[in-house]
C-alpha cells in the first residue's frame, strides 16, 4: 500500500526534493543575498557582539542617525580610555525591543553601555514587530506573554511567523535575491537603486562602527525642509502615547547592567523644539518618568537637550533624527561629557549632580 | 479568497485532503460541492443565490425538457432557461452601460441626467456558469445528453470551483461521464497537476504580475509621459501579461481538476503563433470561441447561408463575444474590430500554394500579430486619445529598448518562450517535452520563482472581472 501511494506521490515528491534542493543551495549563499537585503537588528546584534566593544551605544533610529561612535572613542571611564565602540541603533525599536538586543549583543558585557533614550521609546501604544522575529528567543516570548497580557496574542504571532518563515530560505532571503537580481539587470531602475542602497547600508551596519544612517538623512537640514513644506508632518510613534509596559524593560535593562557590572548611563536625545511643541504631554509625560527612574535606581542621565548640545534646526534632519552635522556635534559632546563624568574621582559626584538636575537645561 | 493567494492554498490542501479521506460517491462530491459553494461564498458573498437558482432552474428546466416529447414544449422550456441564465448576466453586467448609453444619447439630444450614482457587483464567474448552464440544456434539448437526475451532481458541475471563476467553460458532455464513479487520480494526473499548478502560478504571479506592476499599468495610464519605444514595449507586454494572465488561470484550474481526478478542456494552444485572425480564435479561450461556434453561430446558420448571411453571422458573434468581456464600448469595439477582420480574412479566401511557404507564414504572422496588438490597445486604453498614442508608437519603426527596463524585455522573452519551446516539441518529437528530470526541474525552478518574486499582493485574474 505504502509502494502504491509512493509511486502516485512520485512527482509531487520529486519537485519537493528538487525545491529542497534549491532551498539549500540558497541558504549556501545566504550571505549574498543578506547583503543585499540586511535583517538590520541582527546584524546589528551580531557585529556588536563580534566586535566586543568597550562602549554600546543602544537606542533607536535617534541613536543609528546621532551617535557617531567613532567621535566618542577615547573617552576617558572609569581611568581607562574607551578602546572601542558600537552604535546598537535599531530603528523603530522599543525600551523592550533594545533590552532584548542588549542581551543578545553584548557578550561578553561592555564596559559602558549608553542608552540614548527619547519619548517615543517608551509608548506603549506601538509595538515593534522587528522586536520577536529578530531579537527574542522562545523564552522572551514566553516571558513578554505572561507579562503583558495585552500584546501576548501580538507577540506570539510575530513571533511564530518569523520562526514560520525561516523554515524555507527561499521565502527567508527572497527579498535579498530580489534586490540582487535587481542590480544584475539593470542599474539605472528604481528596484536596483533601492538594491544600491540597502547594499551600502549592509556593509555599514557590519563596519567598523555600527554608524549607518539613512542616506537621506546625512545632508537634509530640517530647517530647510521646514521653509520647504511649511506644515509640520506628524511623528505617528507619539500618537495616544502612553507609558507602562516597556518601562518594565528598562528596570530589565538595568538589572542587566547591575548583574553584568556594567557602567549604564541614558542619554536623553536632543528634539527639536517643534517636535516637544506638538507633543507637549507626551514629552512631559516622558521626562516626569525618567526623573522617576532616575530617582528610584540613582540612574546617571545625561540631558543633552539642543540648547545645552548647541544643536540648532540645521543639525536635524527632521523633527527628531540627526543629519551628519548634528550626529558629530552631539558624539564630540558627550565625549567631552562621558570624559568629564567617568573620572573616577568624581563618578559619584557627578551621578549625585546629575540626580539632583545639574544637567537639567 | 483569489486563486493562488495563501489562503486558496490553505483552502485547497484542506479540501483536498479531504476529498481524498471520505469514502463513496455520495460523500465525496456532496463534501466538494459544499466546498465549493464556500468558495464561491467567501469570494462573492452576496450573490451565491444567483449560483444558486441559476443550478436548480437549469436542472429542472433540463429533466423537463428531458421528459418531454411534444418539441413546442421542449422549446418553450429551453426558452426558460435561456433566458434565466441571459437575463440574469444582462440584469448584472449590462444595465450600468445600457443605462449609460442611454444617457449619454439623452444629453447628445439637450436633455439632462444626472449622473449615475449606483453601481451593480458582478458575481462571481457569472459569465462562465450562465454559458455551461446553456450549453447543458441546449445538449439536452438536442438529445445530445440525458439531463442529469441528481441535483448534487449537476450543482458540482456548475460550481467545481477550480474553474467556476474564470472557466474553461465546461460542456455538460465533457464534464459529466466522469462523475459517473468518483474519479482516482492517477500518478500520472498528479503529476502533471503540479507541472501544470507550477506553471499557471509562474504565468500569473511572475510574469503577468510583475509585467503589470513593473511597465504595463504606468504606461497606459499615462503614454503622453512615456517615449514612443517605451509605448511599444508596453503594447508587447501588454500581450504578454494577458496570455500569462488568463492562461496561467486556466493551468492552474486544470491543474488542480486533475488532483480530483478530473480533466478539463485545453483553452489555448499558442495564440500568438497564429498566421490568421481565424487562426487566432482556434487558438486562444478555446472554450468560448467554440462554445459561440456551437450554440450560436450554427444555430444562425454558420457558413451555410448567402455570403451576406454568413458575414452577419459572423460579425454577430465577434460582437457579442467582445460585449461578453466586458460591458464598455471599448469592448464593443473589439468585439466589432474582430468581426471585420475575420470577415475581410474570409473574403480574402485562400492563398493556395503560396501558404505553404515559409516567407508567406512570416507575412501572415506579423500581419496577424500587428492586429492582435491593435485589438489588444483597444481593451487597454484608459481614453480614445490615449488608444491613439499607443497606436502612433507600435507604427514607429523599432528603437532597441532604450529607456525600458531590462526586466522587461526579459519578462517579455520569458513569456514567448513556453510558445517557442512548445512549437519546437510539436515539431521535433525527439526533444521529449515530457522527460521527467526536466519537467521537475521546471516545476521546482518555478514555484521557487513564485516564491521570490511574485509581488507582495496578488492581483485578480483579469479574466475573473469578465
Amino acid at each position: 500500500m505504502l509502494s502504491n501511494l509512493l509511486r502516485r506521490l512520485r512527482g509531487p515528491l520529486l519537485v519537493l526534493f528538487a525545491l529542497v534542493a534549491l532551498d539549500l543551495a540558497v541558504l549556501a549563499t545566504a550571505r549574498t543575498w543578506d547583503r543585499h537585503s540586511p535583517d538590520d537588528y541582527a546584524a546589528r546584534v551580531e557585529t556588536c557582539r563580534q566586535r566586543r566593544p568597550d562602549a554600546v551605544f543602544v537606542g533607536g533610529s535617534v541613536v543609528s542617525e546621532g551617535i557617531v561612535p567613532r567621535e566618542i572613542v577615547g573617552a576617558n571611564w572609569q581611568g581607562e580610555p574607551l578602546a572601542s565602540a558600537y552604535a546598537l541603533g535599531l530603528p523603530g525599536g522599543t525600551t523592550s525591543e533594545f533590552f532584548h538586543a542588549v542581551k543578545a549583543a553584548c557578550q561578553p558585557p561592555p564596559r559602558l553601555l549608553v542608552y540614548g533614550i527619547t519619548a517615543s521609546d517608551l509608548n506603549d501604544s506601538r509595538h515593534e514587530p522587528h522586536g520577536p522575529a529578530s531579537l527574542m528567543t522562545f523564552g522572551d516570548a514566553v516571558e513578554w506573554a505572561k507579562t503583558r497580557p495585552d500584546s501576548r496574542a501580538w507577540v506570539l504571532r510575530q513571533y511564530a511567523l518569523a520562526r514560520a518563515s525561516r523554515v524555507s530560505s527561499l521565502w527567508q532571503y527572497r527579498h535579498g535575491i530580489r534586490m540582487w537580481a535587481a542590480l544584475q539587470f539593470d542599474e539605472s531602475t528604481e528596484s536596483a537603486r533601492e538594491a544600491k542602497e540597502l547594499r551600502r547600508y549592509s556593509d555599514a551596519l557590519r563596519g567598523e562602527d555600527g554608524y549607518a544612517p539613512a542616506a537621506g538623512f546625512v545632508e537634509q537640514r530640517y530647517d530647510h525642509v521646514k521653509a520647504t513644506n511649511g506644515t509640520l508632518p506628524p511623528f505617528a510613534f507619539l500618537n495616544k502615547y502612553k507609558t507602562g509596559s516597556h518601562r518594565t524593560y528598562l528596570h530589565k535593562l538595568i538589572c542587566w547592567a547591575g548583574d553584568n557590572a556594567v557602567s549604564l548611563v541614558l542619554v536623553d536625545m536632543p528634539v527639536t523644539e517643534d517636535l516637544e511643541k506638538q507633543y507637549p504631554e507626551a514629552f512631559a509625560e516622558y521626562r516626569k518618568l525618567l526623573a522617576e527612574e532616575e530617582a528610584a535606581h540613582g540612574l546617571l542621565v545625561i540631558r543633552a537637550h539642543r540648547d545645552i548640545v548647541g544643536i540648532t534646526d540645521a543639525g536635524f534632519a527632521d523633527t527628531i533624527h540627526l543629519n551628519g552635522v548634528g550626529a558629530t556635534v552631539l558624539s564630540r559632546w558627550l565625549k567631552a561629557k562621558l570624559d568629564e563624568i567617568g573620572r573616577p574621582a568624581t563618578l559619584d559626584d557627578n551621578r549625585v549632580r546629575a540626580q539632583a538636575g545639574g544637567d537639567r537645561p | 479568497m483569489s486563486v493562488g493567494s495563501k489562503v486558496f492554498f490553505l483552502f485547497l490542501i484542506v479540501v483536498l485532503l479531504g476529498y481524498h479521506l471520505l469514502r463513496g460517491r455520495p460523500a465525496k462530491y456532496t463534501f466538494l460541492l459544499a466546498a465549493s459553494w464556500a468558495f464561491y461564498a467567501i469570494c462573492s458573498p452576496y450573490y451565491l443565490w444567483v449560483l444558486l437558482l441559476l443550478t436548480v432552474v437549469d436542472f429542472v428546466v433540463a429533466k423537463k425538457i428531458d421528459a418531454e416529447t411534444d418539441e413546442r414544449r421542449r422549446k418553450r422550456w429551453l426558452v426558460v432557461s435561456v433566458v434565466s441564465n441571459l437575463g440574469l448576466l444582462f440584469a448584472f453586467k449590462y444595465t450600468a452601460f445600457v443605462w449609460d448609453s442611454g444617457s449619454a444619447l439623452v444629453t447628445l439630444f439637450g436633455g439632462d441626467v444626472p449622473p449615475r450614482a449606483w453601481d451593480i457587483l458582478l458575481p462571481l464567474g457569472i459569465s462562465f456558469h450562465t454559458f455551461q448552464g446553456i450549453s447543458y440544456t441546449v445538449d439536452v434539448y438536442r438529445r445530445q445528453i440525458r439531463a442529469v437526475t441528481n441535483l448534487r451532481d449537476y450543482a458540482l458541475f456548475v460550481a467545481f470551483f477550480p474553474q467556476m471563476a474564470a472557466g474553461p467553460i465546461v460542456r455538460a458532455v465533457e464534464f459529466l461521464p466522469q462523475m459517473v464513479t468518483p474519479p482516482v487520480p492517477s500518478a500520472e494526473q498528479i503529476r502533471d497537476g503540479i507541472f501544470l499548478f507550477a506553471r499557471g502560478l509562474f504565468k500569473k504571479l511572475v510574469i503577468a504580475d510583475q509585467l503589470d506592476q513593473l511597465f504595463v499599468s504606468a504606461v497606459f495610464n499615462d503614454p503622453a509621459a512615456f517615449s514612443p519605444v517605451a509605448c511599444r514595449w508596453a503594447v508587447l507586454a501588454w500581450a504578454v501579461q494577458i496570455y500569462c494572465d488568463f492562461s496561467g488561470y486556466t493551468d492552474i484550474a486544470l491543474g488542480t481538476a486533475k488532483w480530483f481526478g478530473f480533466e478539463l478542456p485545453a483553452n489555448f494552444h499558442l495564440p500568438y503563433l497564429a498566421t490568421s485572425i481565424t487562426d487566432f480564435w482556434r487558438r486562444w479561450h478555446l472554450s468560448l470561441s467554440t462554445w459561440l461556434r456551437d450554440y450560436l453561430y450554427f444555430p444562425l446558420g454558420g457558413s451555410r447561408g448567402s455570403t451576406g448571411r454568413t458575414y452577419f453571422n459572423l460579425m454577430a458573434i465577434f460582437v457579442l463575444c467582445g460585449l461578453w468581456h466586458g460591458a464598455t464600448w471599448a469592448w464593443l469595439v473589439y468585439g466589432v474590430y474582430n468581426g471585420v477582420l475575420m470577415s475581410v480574412h474570409r473574403a480574402m479566401g485562400s492563398p493556395g500554394r503560396l501558404r505553404s511557404s515559409a516567407a508567406w507564414r512570416m507575412l501572415a504572422w506579423t500581419a496577424t500579430f500587428a492586429q492582435l496588438l491593435l485589438g489588444l490597445i483597444l481593451i487597454r486604453m484608459t481614453t480614445w486619445a490615449d488608444g491613439g498614442t499607443m497606436l502612433a508608437a507600435i507604427c514607429g519603426v523599432t528603437d532597441g529598448v532604450r529607456g525600458v527596463p531590462a526586466v522587461v524585455p526579459l519578462l517579455v522573452l520569458l513569456g514567448m518562450a513556453g510558445h517557442g519551446w512548445e512549437l519546437l516539441c510539436e515539431r521535433l518529437p525527439a526533444l521529449k517535452a515530457d522527460w521527467e528530470p526536466l519537467r521537475v526541474a521546471n516545476a521546482a525552478v518555478s514555484l521557487a520563482a513564485v516564491v521570490v518574486f511574485s509581488p507582495g499582493v496578488g492581483k485578480t485574474f483579469l479574466y475573473i472581472q469578465f
